[in-house]
């Protein structure tokens, strides 16, 4: 943990966020996905988050700000923040963020997402400070 | 004939606590609300008993057992003479009287044994906690019905002969009861007050209640202070089995139900339908979806855990499954007095939101006890 903090500190923000494993393997399945697949953009990525569809949105349920807790929208349940600046547990197990990739891609988009589309809010989101 | 003092201060306090108590017991006779006070009644009640046993051997002329020794074929004896006006006046306890009062004492015993059953099998609380099945309870608290019944029964003949005495011999017994004077011949023995002995009775009762009710206080002074309300009486039985995955996969979009509070053929059903989890995909994989099953159905409402999960699976049809707990019979009925817009009033918002009355709901145990409608915030008038 300390070694990747200091590691954030001494090197450039992008190459920081990249380093999250789940996101290399979202990286090697969007260059199978797409030849000519390039990089993740958080940029894409934040208009991604921010995108409605219908009512939903990932803005809907996680609020504008990756950094804030949400409420489930029909069980008004406290959704903890996804950002690992505000909350750490996030994207560190890759069965879990996967579940929750395909359950609300589902709920949003009404399919799955591409492994570009988790890379970039992936980017995104891990970027947020 | 002169103002004797018959009935100590002590027999005078007992009398009155206790039929002040059986009143107030009987009035919050199946209450979820009240359950507190009854319990609290009961206990009361118990100790009364034990207070009078003790001074039935102890206590001044009138108050002990000797002095009204009488058994039941004298109590038959006399209560013909009552019926047919020639009944001789006693002025202590007379012998149908007597019988009566050897008759409460043994019931209240039954009631306040039997509620301390029901009380452990339904809501596992009180003394006998944990030591009795849900199912055995249901025996207790029929016995605990009857003899609360046969009791007011009693009550009903004791109050009978009461007026019946006092219009037969021309006084009026329940004033004595509360002066504990009599008019009698020169010579008959007397009490004496024993206010010593009163103010114990009385101090033990007030600090048994004070000891009792102080949640209330303290939970209405922690309110004003913005603090969490604490449940009105803690549970102290056996704690629900508690599973950590349970808990991550469905806690993270709502309160994890506790298993018990549906049957297994409900769990089944919608761990078979969870990639149509009311409109969302929960993505499980099959080992994780196994494993939560595994757990619902070996603490499902079929295992009768709970007075909830006995009440919840009676409530259904054979085989019936539900998906919602909101959805069975005994839920629908225990929430019907909750209107619309309660529902929908902050801090409730959601029929899933168990956890906004119910202070156990993360337990999954929902006891009567642990219930409580938050206050509302200031209702706009009715415009209707």
């Amino acid at each position: 943990m300390k070694t990747s903090i200091l590691a954030c500190l001494a090197l450039a923000l992008p190459l920081c966020a990249s380093a999250n494993p789940i996101l290399e393997s979202y990286r090697t399945a969007a260059k199978q996905e797409n030849p000519a697949f390039k990089d993740f953009s958080a940029a894409t990525g934040q208009k991604f988050y921010t995108t409605k569809v219908g009512a939903l949105s990932c803005a809907a349920c996680h609020t504008d700000s990756p950094m804030a807790a949400g409420k489930h929208a029909s069980t008004n349940k406290e959704i903890l923040p996804l950002a690992p600046t505000a909350n750490p547990k996030r994207f560190t197990d890759a069965a879990n963020v996967e579940k929750w990739f395909k359950r609300n891609c589902n709920d949003v988009l009404k399919r799955a997402c591409t492994a570009q589309e988790k890379g970039d809010f992936m980017s995104y989101v891990l970027s947020v400070k | 004939m002169q103002r004797t003092l018959i009935w100590d201060v002590p027999t005078r306090l007992f009398h009155w606590t206790l039929a002040l108590s059986f009143a107030l017991a009987w009035l919050t006779t199946g209450s979820d609300r009240w359950l507190a006070v009854h319990v609290f009644l009961g206990y009361l009640m118990m100790g009364l008993i034990g207070f009078r046993v003790i001074w039935g051997l102890l206590g001044t002329h009138y108050a002990r057992f000797a002095s009204f020794w009488y058994g039941p074929r004298a109590a038959l004896a006399y209560l013909r003479t009552v019926l047919n006006r020639t009944a001789a006046r006693h002025i202590g306890h007379n012998p149908t009287g007597s019988l009566a009062i050897y008759i409460l004492m043994l019931l209240t015993l039954v009631v306040g044994v039997s509620g301390f059953f029901t009380l452990g099998g339904e809501e596992q609380q009180g003394v006998f906690a944990g030591t009795i099945s849900l199912l055995q309870s249901r025996t207790f608290k029929k016995l605990h019905e009857l003899s609360a019944n046969l009791m007011l029964l009693v009550i009903i003949g004791h109050l009978s002969g009461v007026v019946a005495e006092s219009l037969l011999h021309h006084e009026n017994l329940a004033r004595s009861m509360l002066s504990g004077n009599k008019m009698a011949e020169p010579g008959v023995p007397s009490a004496t007050s024993r206010w010593g002995v009163a103010a114990l009775l009385l101090a033990l009762i007030l600090g048994f209640g004070f000891w009792w009710f102080y949640y209330a206080v303290d939970t209405k002074l922690d309110q004003m202070r913005g603090e969490q309300e604490s449940p009105h009486v803690k549970f102290i039985g056996t704690p629900l089995a508690d599973n950590p995955q349970w808990r991550a996969e469905c806690g993270s979009c709502h309160l994890a139900y506790h298993p018990n509070l549906l049957p297994s053929v409900s769990w089944k059903a919608l761990l078979a339908g969870q990639a149509q989890h009311f409109g969302s995909d929960l993505a499980l994989d099959a080992s994780t979806s196994a494993a939560l099953l595994e757990y619902a159905i070996a603490n499902s409402a079929d295992k009768q855990l709970t007075e909830a999960s006995y009440k919840i699976g009676r409530s259904l049809k054979l085989a019936e499954a539900p998906l919602r707990i909101s959805e069975t019979p005994y839920w629908v009925k225990k929430h019907r007095k909750i209107t619309t817009a309660q529902w929908q009033s902050d801090p409730i918002k959601s029929k899933a939101n168990c956890a906004a009355c119910h202070l156990d709901a993360d337990e999954g145990t929902f006891l009567d006890a642990a219930m409580q409608i938050p206050a509302a915030p200031a209702k706009p008038k009715a415009s209707q």
